[in-house]
C-alpha cells in the first residue's frame, strides 16, 4: 500500500453469517481489485479493522490464505466498535490495514501431524490453520481438531465442522467438538485436555496449536507434555490490546528485563519456550 | 560517520549566533515557568534559561506529541494529516539526546513511523552542557555525554562556549555563521576537561547496573514490588515525563458531522485500561503488575542500545509519592541477596 503504516484500505462486506448469538462471520473483499487479488497472509496473522469515526480493532483472520480474493473475520459483539461492526450489511464498506504479526510457521510443519486445540473464540484464528491444512492436505499427516466452548450454542463453526465430519474421517482428519458447562448438550462433554488422548496424531511428530482463554493454557500444556508431545512443537496465539499492530504503541509489551516481547510484532504466535522464558505472556 | 569539528563561540557573539538560528526553524528553548522549566517557542535570548536542570516534559513532545493527529476523515475518505514545520531545539541536555535515540530505535524501526521520521528530519538539536542536581544519575548509565544524535553541542567555557559539531546540518550551520566562531585554544580544551571532571565528580546518585537485567529477571516475585504497590499512587506522572516512555492510545474523534480525525495521545502503563482487552480480561490487573511492568520496561537491556532508562531523574522529581527509581532497584537487589 503506501509508505504510511497507518494508511487504510477500503474493503467491502460481501456476506454476513450468523454463527451464534454474539458471533458473526464477515466475508470481506478489498475494493481495489489489484490489492484484493494479491493480498495474502499467513494463518495466525491479524488485521486492524476500522469503522470510520468509531475506532479500530485487531481481529484474527479466520479464512485460508490459499483462497484468494477475499478474507473472513469472525467477530464477537463485545465492545463499542464490534457492536457497530455487527450492524454491517453486505455492501457496506470498512477500512482495513494489515496483515500484522508473525503467523504460524506452517511451512516448517510439512510432513508432520497437526493437533489443533481451540476453546471459545480461539476457534477463529485456528480455523485459518485448519483450512490451510485441508487445502494442502498432502503436506500434513493426521489432523485432529478439538473445538470446545462453554455452551452448545456458543460452539463456533459447529455446523461447518459437523458437515465435513464423515468426509474428513476418511481423510484421517478427526473432529472433536465438546462443551464444558452445558448440561442439556447431547454431544460430547469435557474440557479440551480430556480429548487429547483421543487424537489420531503421533506425539513425536505433531505440531500443536492452542488458542483459548488464558486460564485454559496451563492444563492443556501439562496434558500435552504428559502424553509426550514435544514442547518445541507447541504453539499458541495470544491476544492483547493492540493499538498499532506494528510494535510502536507499547500496549502489548510484555516480559522481563531479559526477554521483552511485543505480542503484535514478535507474536501473536509464540512457541512453548517463549512462554516459559517470558513471565506474563500467558496471563 | 561525522567527523567532529570543534570551534569556539565567544560570549559576545552568542546572541548573534542565537538569532541566526531563526532561519533554520522555530527556536524552542527551556523557559522558566513558576517552579518548572519547559521547552517553549522563544523569540529572544532573554527569555531562555540555559542554566536549567530539567524540563518537565522532555523534548519527545516535539516528535511524539501529547495529542497527535494521524489521519483525517474528509468527504468519506481518510487522508494523512501533516503539518511539520522545522524546529530548532536549543539547549538539550545529553540525557535527553540519548532519550531521543532510544525513541528512534522504536519509531524508525521497520515499519517506519512516518510522522515521527518527518519531524525528526525537520529538527535541529543543539545540546548544552549541564551540572547534575540531586536527582541525576545519568553517569552510571553512560548517558552523561552525547557522541551522536545532535547537530551542535555547546560546552560551557568561562568566556563563551566550546562547540562540538555532530552532523552534516551542524557543519552547515557553522559554515553559514563562520564569522561568529573562533578556533579553539589549548586553554579552552584544558578548561573543558576540567569542567567534565568536575561534573563527573558531582553526581550524588548512581544506579548499580551490574547484571541489572539478570537480577530483575530473578526478582519477578520480589517482596519489594509488594511494598511499593502500596506506596505508588498509580497516577502515571512518571510515564508522561519520561523521555523514553512512548505508549500511545488511539482515539477516533468527530470534528463536526462530516469530518473526523484519528488522534493518538500519550498513554500510561499505570492506567488500568492499559492491559485490558475486549471481554474484560486484564493482563495486568493489579498495581503490582503495572508497577513491575514499568521497571522491567525501563531496565530491559537491548544489546545494541543499552537500557531504556537515561537517568534524567524526571520520574523521581515529579513523583507525588516520592518513589525513587534508583532506590527501588537497589532495594530489589538487596532483597535478592
Amino acid at each position: 500500500m503506501s509508505d504510511n503504516p497507518y494508511a487504510l484500505e477500503k474493503a467491502k462486506v460481501l456476506r454476513v453469517y450468523d454463527l451464534t448469538e454474539t458471533e458473526k462471520l464477515f466475508l470481506f473483499r478489498f475494493e481495489n481489485s489489484e490489492i484484493a487479488e494479491n493480498w495474502t497472509f499467513k494463518p495466525g496473522q491479524f488485521v486492524q479493522l476500522t469503522i470510520p469515526g468509531v475506532g479500530e480493532v485487531p481481529i484474527s483472520i479466520c479464512s485460508s490464505p490459499m483462497r484468494k480474493g477475499f478474507f473472513e473475520l469472525c467477530i464477537r459483539r463485545i465492545g463499542r466498535v464490534t457492536t457497530v461492526i455487527h450492524r454491517l450489511k453486505p455492501g457496506d464498506t470498512v477500512l482495513v490495514r494489515g496483515p500484522y504479526g508473525n503467523g504460524f510457521p506452517v511451512d516448517e510443519w510439512e510432513g508432520m501431524d497437526l493437533l489443533i486445540i481451540a476453546a471459545g473464540l480461539g476457534t477463529a484464528p485456528l480455523r485459518s490453520v485448519f483450512l490451510y491444512a485441508m487445502d494442502n492436505r498432502w503436506k500434513f499427516g493426521n489432523i485432529t481438531f478439538i473445538n470446545t466452548a462453554r455452551y452448545g450454542k456458543e460452539l463456533l463453526f459447529y455446523k461447518e465442522l459437523e458437515a465435513i465430519r464423515d468426509l474428513a474421517e476418511a481423510e484421517n482428519v478427526k473432529i472433536i467438538q465438546s462443551v464444558t458447562r452445558d448440561k442439556e448438550w447431547k454431544g460430547l462433554k469435557g474440557r479440551p485436555q480430556q480429548f487429547i488422548v483421543e487424537a489420531n496424531t503421533n506425539p513425536k511428530k505433531t505440531a500443536v496449536t492452542v488458542c483459548g482463554p488464558p486460564r485454559m493454557y496451563r492444563d492443556v500444556f501439562e496434558t500435552l507434555i504428559n502424553y509426550g508431545y514435544r514442547p518445541e512443537n507447541i504453539y499458541v496465539t495470544l491476544e492483547r490490546r493492540m493499538k498499532c499492530g506494528i510494535g510502536k504503541c507499547g500496549h502489548c509489551n510484555v516480559g522481563t528485563s531479559t526477554s521483552w516481547k511485543y505480542i503484535c510484532k514478535d507474536g501473536p504466535v509464540f512457541g512453548y519456550f517463549d512462554i516459559v522464558s517470558t513471565p506474563g505472556l500467558l496471563d | 560517520m561525522i567527523i567532529l569539528r570543534y570551534v569556539k563561540l565567544p560570549s559576545e557573539n552568542f546572541e548573534e549566533f542565537f538569532n541566526s538560528l531563526k532561519q533554520w526553524g522555530e527556536i524552542n528553548a527551556p523557559v522558566k515557568q513558576g517552579n518548572i522549566y519547559s521547552f517553549k517557542k522563544v523569540d529572544s535570548l532573554k527569555e531562555v534559561s540555559l542554566d536549567y536542570t530539567r524540563t518537565m516534559l522532555p523534548p519527545k513532545k516535539f516528535f511524539v506529541k501529547p495529542r497527535d493527529e494521524l489521519l483525517k476523515l474528509k468527504e468519506g475518505k481518510w487522508e494523512e494529516s501533516n503539518g511539520t514545520k522545522p524546529v530548532v531545539l536549543f539547549g538539550v541536555h545529553s540525557c535527553d539526546i540519548h532519550g531521543l535515540q532510544i525513541l528512534d530505535k522504536v519509531y524508525l524501526d521497520e515499519p517506519v513511523d512516518i510522522y515521527y521520521k518527518k519531524r525528526r528530519e525537520n529538527s535541529i538539536i543543539i545540546g548544552i552542557s549541564c551540572m547534575p542536581d540531586e536527582y541525576c544519575f545519568c553517569k552510571s548509565l553512560g548517558t552523561d555525554f552525547a557522541m551522536t544524535g545532535f547537530d551542535l553541542f555547546l560546552h560551557e567555557l568561562p568566556d563563551g562556549y566550546l562547540v562540538r559539531v555532530g552532523s552534516v546540518k551542524g557543519h552547515e550551520i557553522v559554515w553559514a555563521n563562520e564569522g561568529v566562531f573562533e578556533p579553539i585554544s589549548e586553554e579552552d580544551l584544558k578548561y573543558f576537561r576540567e569542567f567534565e571532571e568536575k561534573r563527573a565528580n558531582s553526581f550524588k546518585r548512581s544506579l548499580n547496573k551490574e547484571g541489572l537485567a539478570d537480577m530483575l529477571d530473578l526478582a519477578f516475585e520480589s517482596p519489594v514490588w509488594k511494598k511499593y504497590e502500596k506506596i505508588c499512587l498509580g497516577c502515571g506522572n512518571c510515564n508522561m515525563v519520561c523521555p523514553t516512555c512512548r505508549c500511545y492510545e488511539v482515539c477516533d474523534l468527530w470534528v463536526n458531522a462530516y469530518e473526523g480525525v484519528r488522534v493518538r495521545r500519550y498513554d500510561s502503563c499505570f492506567m488500568e485500561s492499559h492491559g485490558l482487552v475486549a471481554g474484560g480480561h486484564n493482563f495486568r490487573p493489579t498495581r503490582l503488575d503495572r508497577f513491575r511492568h514499568r521497571y522491567y520496561c525501563k531496565s530491559y537491556f537491548d544489546p545494541s542500545a543499552g537500557f531504556n532508562c537515561v537517568g534524567c531523574g524526571r520520574c523521581d522529581e515529579f513523583c507525588p509519592a516520592k518513589i525513587e527509581h534508583v532506590k527501588v532497584l537497589d532495594e530489589v537487589r538487596e532483597a535478592l541477596k
